[in-house]
């Protein structure tokens, strides 16, 4: 706006023009020197090119290829023994280590038969395999560290768009029931006790029963059970605001509604819907890990951390640590990163000056 | 007070609806036709035609709610169909909702049905009835002891606050939480169980003493474990947020102590945001983890959810919402009553 | 005269955020005698409060930083050298504090009685039942009515001056030597205000105690102290005996404040600013001329209000609505180019009048005709036109201009909203045409609120009532929160632009020397009626309502020599 402004009225104004800092610019500067925030920061980033990285198809392109042998060791444990490493035609003798029966606890086991046979048709041409993978292979002789990025994009992607989503509905309708009241506060009021009546993980689980499996499905159940919090954040906020005196002021000079509402208090209130932003990322990404491991969650043809963790609780039983390692390491350094991030955020944008 | 409670018990109605409706519009207009959902176990076309009239998915979706309703009412005890067959030939041109105070003599009667799972033909209501106690044998004690725990640890660490300490305490949390509580269950149960034999890996059975002091102990230790980082850093935030208030500058003044500022004036006053977010967590103990319940096989009501999940065994999962949402109407109000023993300020209005 | 206290060479630092170093107060040197009261004096940022709280090192340990070199000397006994626990055995006995705010002062989780009586126990020795027993005694003594019920009361089922004699309660409990009292009675309304200083005055002298009485507020040193100290940025200005202060002032800042606050007994054309007193060319010549208010016969009435009532509705048990009246029925005219005052304490309904008027709140009934047109029943449209006419500046500089928008913002939104200048440019040249006009420099334009302090943004928030060329201004509250200096600044600000540009301004507020200065007629309101209307003058000399009167007798008269007497 002063940008604008100056143009307009440059004869008059442009040598006492002088950049002054708003308060944006105030928290940029106070995240700048807060170093675990930047470093978090550099993290975050990294694995967002990561998942831009992937999702353009220029790294982790080929994850699906078997290129090494079936639990192929990581590049530092190539002299380690690997029994599942010997091809066998005959899938039926695949494992020689004692059977541990895992259905019963692995929620996966009715699909692994889908999932063979999906692989099966996958296979057609027979290229040499190798013995090591740099961070080892799965039970086909996937490169586990492609996986691991393909993962992350999966996981990065449905917590990224879901919190987005959420943040959108939860700051809509916490700003509409927050600043008017009234009607459509407690029409607003009511839709948001439904939703909490209902414990968070059983609405989670009873949307997931009724919608068909797809990355599209997990972001809308993720979003539309998730938008809670920050609706009632908001709405705190947006009373807290309306009644300020600048909002009064506001009214005074004429402002309508919705000109007080986002143009006078949004800005107000939208580093407290950044940080929520920042905060459900994290959570979504959880969540979708589980129920990917679940099964209810990304579709079977794609990869996330959730089913990573989910194929590689059986590989732990006989020794295969690394896909466990890969999905859990990598999923712990970006969470801790975003909720380090989230927290220095949170102390740059509290507006202490006011 | 009791004005009060009669009022809250009131309100609630609009928001017991408003589930039914979510619940219903879920289930029946998303959810579909369970003739489809079945249709892997069963091909017969005139049997699947024979299933839809039976459940009463034929019928418009008013009458549907209608039944959705009786349901509810007698809780889940019987079916409106079963109901009105029992009587015929059936005398209610009223429709459902009028007859909906009437079933409780009728449970008894034998021709009264139950509503069904549909994937193993059990009674709704017993299937859940049997499931809650595994569930709450795990999961009070993790409530408990990681209230307990987090508000001492939090205390210890606000004592402290501002130091080395507490910095790299809260960093060890920060990181402990981004562990996905996946890898903590699988990392657990394989060297605690698996491996090392120090505890059963998975396993239930019908002794409560047994199971209490055998299988349950490291599903608990583990969600206290992971329950504690997050509880430590929300409460320690609480108690530094009371110490900015003038109050702790007076007991100061007083020539109190650190030590008694921080036990009895601060304390106190935490205690009243602890209190609510104890109460956010209240009814999530009866869905339990049901993480927890699929990995160490106890057959509590998260994995009977989990499961009717898995098989899309809609009459399962609509009772355990509904009920569950009416057992969280009830604890929060409960709580709301409770904030009086700590905040003189509350009063019911 | 026995030294009690003596501060010598104490200087105070505090860490910022940013890892900047501010020194709160540069090596100031005071006494306290026994059993007097001593005035710390100064406006906000002078370091007054830091200095006391340093005394029994009640400053956050994290921040403050207490030079090396200073000294307090308590009975002989340096304060900051002492060990931790001998400290805490000084606090509360031998040295006591009573706080600003008693709401957030007092525990809300603990009855008034345990909170007194845990001083007791820690300090003296007592059991629990001795200790109630004489906690109950104290409560009695302070002055509160029915203590052996209000004991087992809860801090926020008593009013606020209640609050406060509980807080003196627990202070005297342990017969301190010293007494520190930081501000405490700018919370509280100016009938309270009267029984709190008298209050403190008795158990001074009954109890043979010193006083450490912290203020911004000079009148009310007349009224209480025995010495004043007079601080400004950290520094001690000038002390001395409070006759020696007040007859005989010897520092320009200590002369400025004397003189920079309006008084009830006169009405200088303009009020003196720090500036006349401080600048370098010496004294300027203080206008000593008196300006003739109240209302003349010829006046043209721009604003009647006739009946203006306002009820807020609040839920009570299962379908309950009570009625709580906040107006009852307000009456008044407002002159152009005149100022009507409106006074009352907190609860009387003064700003709800304000609001109301403007439709900022809804009426429950009356009538506004303001040029002859009821604003009441005008539709939101056709409302619009006379929006601009009537505006309002509040009480809080800090919430009342939008944090996130440029001042070029906040002046231009209004033209643009009321289609006020051709363009854009002619709008950016009316608002630094404004900005001029209230004394702020051009380059404001750009910057954002939070670059500016207290009296400059209230300066900013008067440039966007300007802008509307308003008829009628509302000012509520809106020199209360300024620091005398800064008040008299704004003051005069208002009076040339009534006089500039024929505005009528409605000025509420519950400071009655300031009301009387600035206004022609006041209305004076007490729990939402309208108690007396009359010129300013007539109601001053000649109440005839006992509440007025109450009032009147209230208002802190500064040094007197019957008093000191």
């Amino acid at each position: 706006m002063s940008a604008v402004l100056d143009n307009k009225s440059a004869p008059v104004a442009a040598p006492l023009h002088q950049a002054s800092p708003g308060l944006w610019t105030l928290a940029w500067r106070r995240l700048k020197k807060d170093k675990v925030g930047m470093v978090s920061m550099v993290v975050v980033i990294f694995f967002l090119l990561m998942m831009f990285g992937s999702w353009a198809g220029i790294i982790a392109k080929n994850w699906s290829k078997e290129v090494g042998v079936s639990y192929a060791n990581p590049a530092f444990m190539a002299g380690a023994e690997n029994l599942e490493g010997v091809r066998k035609d005959d899938k039926a003798e695949a494992s020689k280590v004692p059977y541990v029966d895992l259905s019963d606890i692995d929620p996966l086991a009715p699909r692994y038969k889908e999932w063979e046979e999906r692989t099966a048709k996958i296979k057609v041409t027979e290229t040499p395999r190798a013995d090591t993978l740099l961070f080892g292979g799965d039970k086909w002789g996937r490169d586990v560290l492609q996986k691991a990025i393909k993962g992350a994009e999966t996981s990065i992607f449905v917590g990224l768009v879901a919190a987005l989503l959420a943040t959108f509905i939860g700051t809509v309708l916490g700003a509409m029931s927050g600043y008017m009241g009234g009607k459509v506060g407690d029409a607003l009021e009511w839709f948001y006790n439904v939703f909490t009546s209902i414990p968070y993980i059983l609405l989670i689980l009873a949307f997931a029963a009724v919608f068909k499996r797809g990355l599209d499905t997990i972001i809308f159940i993720l979003a539309f059970t998730g938008w809670t919090g920050i609706y009632r954040l908001v709405r705190a906020e947006y009373i807290k605001h309306a009644s300020r005196e600048y909002v009064k002021a506001a009214q005074a000079i004429g402002a309508s509604h919705s000109r007080r509402m986002f143009v006078h208090i949004l800005p107000n209130v939208s580093h407290v819907c950044l940080v929520q932003l920042s905060q459900h990322v994290v959570q979504f990404i959880k969540a979708e890990v589980i129920l990917s491991f679940l099964g209810l969650g990304v579709p079977v043809d794609s990869v996330s951390w959730g089913t990573m963790l989910a194929e590689a609780q059986s590989e732990l039983v006989i020794g295969k640590w690394w896909q466990l390692a890969a999905a859990g390491i990598s999923m712990a350094i970006l969470v801790t990163a975003f909720s380090m991030l989230t927290d220095s955020l949170r102390d740059a944008l509290d507006p202490k000056i006011k | 007070m009791l004005a009060y409670i009669v009022r809250r018990l009131w309100q609630m109605f609009p928001t017991l609806a408003g589930v039914v409706l979510l619940i219903f519009f879920l289930f029946n207009a998303v959810g579909g036709d369970p003739a489809l959902v079945l249709a892997g176990k069963i091909t017969n076309k005139e049997q699947i035609e024979n299933i839809r009239k039976q459940l009463g998915v034929d019928q418009p979706y008013h009458v549907q709610l209608g039944y959705f309703a009786f349901e509810i009412a007698t809780g889940f005890t019987c079916t409106y169909k079963s109901f009105t067959e029992s009587k015929s030939p059936a005398p209610d041109a009223k429709g459902p909702a009028a007859d909906a105070k009437a079933p409780e003599k009728k449970a008894d009667n034998s021709t009264c049905q139950a509503v069904r799972s549909w994937a193993t033909n059990e009674e709704v209501p017993k299937i859940l009835t049997s499931r809650i106690g595994p569930t709450l044998t795990v999961m009070v004690p993790v409530l408990i002891l990681e209230t307990i725990l987090g508000v001492i640890l939090a205390i210890g660490v606000a004592y402290v606050r501002g130091t080395l300490t507490d910095r790299m305490i809260m960093m060890i949390c920060t990181f402990a939480m981004s562990i996905s509580f996946l890898v903590y269950i699988i990392v657990a149960q394989y060297y605690f169980g698996f491996k090392w034999g120090m505890f059963p890996v998975q396993g239930w059975t019908d002794s409560f003493w047994k199971n209490f002091t055998y299988y349950a102990p490291l599903p608990i230790m583990l969600a206290v474990f992971v329950g504690l980082a997050p509880a430590l850093r929300l409460y320690r935030s609480f108690f530094l947020d009371e110490i900015n208030h003038d109050y702790v500058r007076t007991a100061r003044a007083k020539g109190l102590g650190e030590k008694t500022v921080m036990m009895k004036h601060v304390l106190r006053n935490a205690m009243i945001p602890i209190l609510t977010n104890v109460g956010i967590a209240l009814p999530g103990i009866f869905v339990g983890s049901f993480l927890l319940e699929t990995f160490f096989s106890i057959p509590g009501l998260g994995r009977e959810i989990l499961v009717a999940v898995n098989r899309s065994d809609f009459p399962v999962i609509k009772a355990a919402t509904v009920y569950l949402a009416m057992i969280t109407m009830i604890i929060n109000l409960a709580v709301d009553v409770a904030y009086k023993a700590v905040d003189p300020r509350v009063t019911f209005k | 005269m026995d030294k009690l206290l003596e501060v010598k060479n104490l200087g105070v630092k505090f860490k910022l955020d940013g890892g900047s170093i501010f020194e709160a107060v540069k090596g100031v040197s005071f006494d306290v005698p026994k059993n007097s009261t001593v005035a710390l004096v100064g406006e906000s940022g002078s370091g007054k409060s830091v200095s006391a709280m340093s005394i029994i090192r009640l400053l956050p340990r994290e921040q403050a930083i207490i030079s090396p070199e200073s000294e307090v000397l308590f009975e002989g006994r340096n304060l900051l050298k002492e060990p931790e626990d001998a400290m805490r055995r000084i606090r509360g006995k031998e040295i006591s504090v009573i706080f600003q705010e008693p709401m957030t002062s007092l525990n809300p989780v603990f009855t008034c009685g345990d909170q007194i009586a845990e001083v007791l126990r820690l300090h003296m020795g007592m059991s629990n039942a001795q200790a109630w027993k004489r906690a109950e005694e104290l409560m009695n003594e302070v002055g509160i009515p029915n203590p052996q019920l209000r004991m087992k009361s809860y801090p926020h089922e008593m009013s606020g001056g209640q609050q406060q004699r509980v807080m003196i309660a627990m202070a005297i409990a342990c017969e301190p030597k010293l007494l520190i009292a930081d501000e405490p009675t700018t919370a509280l309304d100016v009938t309270i205000q009267k029984q709190i200083l008298d209050l403190i005055a008795k158990l001074q002298a009954s109890h043979h105690m010193s006083v450490l009485f912290i203020t911004h507020d000079l009148a009310v040193v007349g009224e209480i102290a025995d010495h004043v100290v007079v601080m400004q940025n950290g520094d001690i200005k000038e002390k001395g005996p409070v006759k020696q202060i007040f007859e005989n002032p010897q520092h320009p800042y200590t002369k400025a404040l004397l003189s920079c606050r309006p008084s009830v007994e006169s009405r200088p054309k303009r009020l003196p600013v720090i500036d006349d007193f401080m600048s370098a060319e010496g004294l300027k010549p203080i206008h000593k001329e008196e300006r003739k208010r109240g209302y003349a016969d010829g006046d043209q009435i721009i604003l009647e209000v006739n009946n203006l009532a306002k009820h807020f509705q609040l839920k009570e048990g299962l379908f309950k609505k009570r009625d709580v009246p906040a107006v009852k029925g307000a009456t008044f005219k407002l002159a152009r180019g005149k100022t009507l005052g409106l006074v009352g304490e907190s609860g009387s309904g003064k700003t709800t009048v304000g609001l109301t008027l403007m439709r900022l709140h809804d009426a429950t009934g009356g009538q506004v005709l303001f040029d002859g047109v009821d604003l009441l029943k005008l539709s939101e449209k056709d409302f619009m036109k006379y929006k601009r006419r009537i505006q309002i500046v509040f009480q809080n500089p800090y919430a009342s201009l939008n944090p996130r928008f440029t001042v070029g913002q906040i002046l231009i939104e209004p033209m643009t909203i009321h289609n006020i200048g051709k363009d854009e440019q002619e709008r950016v040249q009316m608002a630094m045409a404004l900005l001029k006009r209230v004394g702020m420099p051009e380059v404001s334009f750009y910057k954002y609120p939070h670059e500016f302090s207290g009296g400059q943004r209230q300066r900013i928030a008067i440039a966007r009532c300007l802008t509307m060329k308003p008829d009628v201004l509302i000012c509520d509250e809106s020199v209360s929160a300024l620091d005398v200096s800064v008040q008299a600044q704004v003051l005069n600000l208002l009076q040339d632009l009534q006089d500039e540009y024929q505005m009528s301004y409605i000025f509420i507020s519950h400071d009655l020397a300031v009301v009387k200065y600035i206004s022609d007629q006041v209305m004076v309101m007490s729990e939402g009626a309208v108690v007396e209307v009359a010129n300013s003058d007539d109601i001053y000399l000649n109440p005839k309502q006992e509440y007025t009167k109450k009032l009147l007798g209230s208002i802190p008269k500064g040094w007197q020599e019957t008093a000191a007497a």
